[in-house]
């Protein structure tokens, strides 16, 4: 019983890290319509700015302004490049190349295992015999207060009743005022924000290197497909669920690679139950 | 026989003869890279076929060729049958996995097919080619070693005779070539073009599109897998990494970079995608590119075909090849008083 408590709470946490990056994902998509093979690599090269910054340079404590700052730069040069050209999804995969070997250059194709803690480290609590560390109860906090947060920021605020406009109709938004660019730049700059911050809360849990962020972009993917690719909530319900799922087996499977055959079937799964059309804007 | 396909196969035997002889003179390295292209060349034209002719996305092609690398490898280390035959058990293999591949997209299309494959791509680089569960197929961490092998008679492998290897790959690559040119004024390719073009369209024109998809991932996965059967061959062995799903990525990126519609196009990708990583190497030490003292071919490597991508998608749209033959078409059509002809091959 307490094995399968522990298994819970690690399932949780990585699916509150599944949930954070299929956050950023279906917030690109719904407003601008590209969807984000990148978003993996983003997340990946802002976590090893924060990692440069907190560890190899003196000023451990500016690490929160300069990621911030990166990925805001990242995500604006983004919807930048977008700007020009048509080919949406190809253009990302472009964009994962580049950043994934640019930080492969930086920062060596090592593995990392010291993580960035945001949490503090002398907390635990016990449940039913099982400790449950800081790290584990700032994940799911941050998934969940996220997930509201940015429903009710485009449910009650104007700036979110405009992305609402752009992602139904770009073209009649435009004509009631709305800058159509400016609301698809501040959701590159958001979604680039949240994948930062995604990539940052995981590196207590594993050992990280510039492929293994960079791959996570199919695991969040498949959150983001339970989500239909528009609903917040069970955006991060899919990603609590993927994670569970993801954990399970390997009380009796010890295999790095098995995971990943879960988030493909997960994927199929939800492709071929709900028919592609019932996905919005895939069917275009 | 149409004289249009007498000067296809005319240009081909002319090509054949020209590139036999040019990797001669060069060292080993050189001459492996050569048959490197064309396996790569193998990879970018099966994706000329599913993307270019058919419309539909994959990422996953380089786990085709890797598929029948295995089963190639498989074939003759573990089962010690002839290299023929591991050809054949490879892109047999690939061209299995092409219709399960093949069966979800029946439902699916863009975005939503491009995340299948490219789950599909990670899993068998990080399960399929790595779990001990399927050290049959995949020979362990060691992999399969191919030391010596015949191919009816001829002595290829990597160490000796390397360039045997080459001309055996040339030739199907021409021969491929053509019969893809030839696919695309067939009727087969005009169904292909009319699913590209419009699905309900073309199904309601009475092209069935069960039967057509299906066709085009079997046939293109056993185009990237006939390529991908002759790794063992002039590597030596088999190993995951050439595979992995970043390879898969890179085949699509420099596809739609040298342009997906059009089958020469395959030829430049897969000598791009060979030898570009080789001469980084070979002439980067010393220089910048050496400053972070890591290998350096395949970082920089990719860096060039993500920023050449985002370029070609801004600058030219139909890919490098289909933009300079647009332009050359444009000139003659100028310089004949006549409007360049439409069909792209």
């Amino acid at each position: 019983m307490s094995t399968f408590l522990a298994y819970t709470i690690i399932g949780l946490s990585l699916g509150g890290i599944f949930a954070l990056a299929a956050l950023g994902i279906v917030l690109i998509y719904r407003v601008t319509g590209v969807l984000n093979f990148a978003h993996g690599a983003m997340g990946m090269f802002s976590t090893f700015v924060a990692w440069q910054i907190f560890y190899g340079w003196p000023h451990p404590g500016l690490a929160p302004w300069a990621v911030t700052a990166e990925a805001i730069t990242v995500g604006l040069l983004f919807a930048m490049v977008l700007g020009l050209v048509l080919e949406f999804a190809v253009i990302t995969i472009g964009v994962l190349l580049t950043l994934q070997s640019t930080a492969s250059l930086i920062w060596k194709n090592n593995q990392y295992h010291l993580p960035i803690y945001i949490a503090p480290q002398d907390w635990t609590r016990q449940v039913a015999g099982v400790p449950i560390g800081a790290n584990y109860v700032v994940i799911v906090a941050v998934a969940l207060g996220l997930a509201f947060g940015l429903a009710a920021f485009l449910r009650y605020t104007a700036f979110g009743r405009a992305m609402r406009a752009v992602s139904d109709n770009p073209t009649s938004a435009s004509l009631w005022g709305v800058r159509v660019d400016t609301v698809g730049a501040v959701s590159w700059m958001l979604g680039s924000l949240i994948a930062a911050v995604a990539g940052i809360l995981i590196t207590p849990f594993i050992n990280f290197d510039t492929t293994s962020l960079t791959l996570l972009i199919v695991d969040s993917l498949a959150a983001a497909l339970i989500g239909g690719l528009v609903s917040l909530p069970l955006t991060v319900l899919g990603g609590f669920m993927l994670g569970l799922l993801e954990t399970y087996p390997t009380i009796w499977i010890q295999s790095l690679g098995f995971p990943r055959l879960i988030a493909l079937l997960v994927i199929l799964a939800v492709l071929i139950v709900r028919s592609p059309r019932g996905l919005p804007g895939v069917a275009k | 026989m149409m004289p249009g396909h007498i000067v296809r196969f005319a240009v081909a035997i002319v090509a054949f003869a020209i590139l036999a002889r040019l990797p001669v003179g060069l060292d080993q390295a050189f001459q492996f890279d050569a048959a490197l292209a064309l396996i790569w060349g193998f990879g970018i034209l099966s994706l000329v076929l599913l993307t270019g002719y058919a419309g539909q996305v994959s990422l996953c092609q380089a786990t085709f060729a890797g598929v029948a690398a295995y089963g190639a490898g498989m074939t003759v280390s573990s089962m010690h049958g002839g290299y023929l035959l591991g050809i054949v058990i490879g892109v047999v293999f690939a061209t299995i996995l092409g219709v399960i591949v093949g069966l979800p997209a029946l439902r699916l299309h863009g975005i939503t097919l491009a995340i299948v494959t490219l789950g599909i791509a990670l899993v068998f680089d990080r399960y399929v080619f790595q779990d001990h569960i399927f050290d049959w197929f995949t020979g362990g961490t060691g992999g399969w070693q191919v030391t010596s092998a015949d191919l009816l008679g001829i002595k290829v492998d990597s160490s000796q005779h390397l360039l045997a290897a080459y001309d055996v790959l040339l030739a199907l690559f021409c021969l491929v070539s053509v019969l893809m040119v030839n696919l695309h004024q067939s009727g087969a390719g005009r169904r292909l073009r009319a699913i590209r073009d419009s699905e309900v369209a073309a199904s309601t024109m009475g092209v069935n599109l069960t039967r057509y998809k299906l066709l085009a991932f079997a046939m293109s996965a056993g185009i990237a897998g006939l390529g991908g059967s002759f790794y063992p061959l002039i590597a030596g062995s088999v190993s995951p990494q050439p595979f992995w799903v970043f390879t898969s990525l890179q085949l699509a990126a420099i596809g739609v970079l040298m342009g997906v519609r059009y089958v020469p196009a395959a030829a430049l990708g897969g000598l791009f995608m060979a030898v570009v990583p080789d001469v980084l190497t070979r002439y980067g030490h010393g220089t910048f590119m050496n400053r972070f003292n890591y290998d350096i071919s395949f970082d920089w490597f990719q860096i060039a075909v993500g920023v050449l991508l985002i370029l070609q998608l801004i600058l030219l749209p139909d890919g490098v090849w289909g933009d300079m033959r647009a332009k050359l078409l444009h000139a003659r059509g100028a310089a004949q008083r006549k409007p360049a002809r439409e069909a792209p091959a």
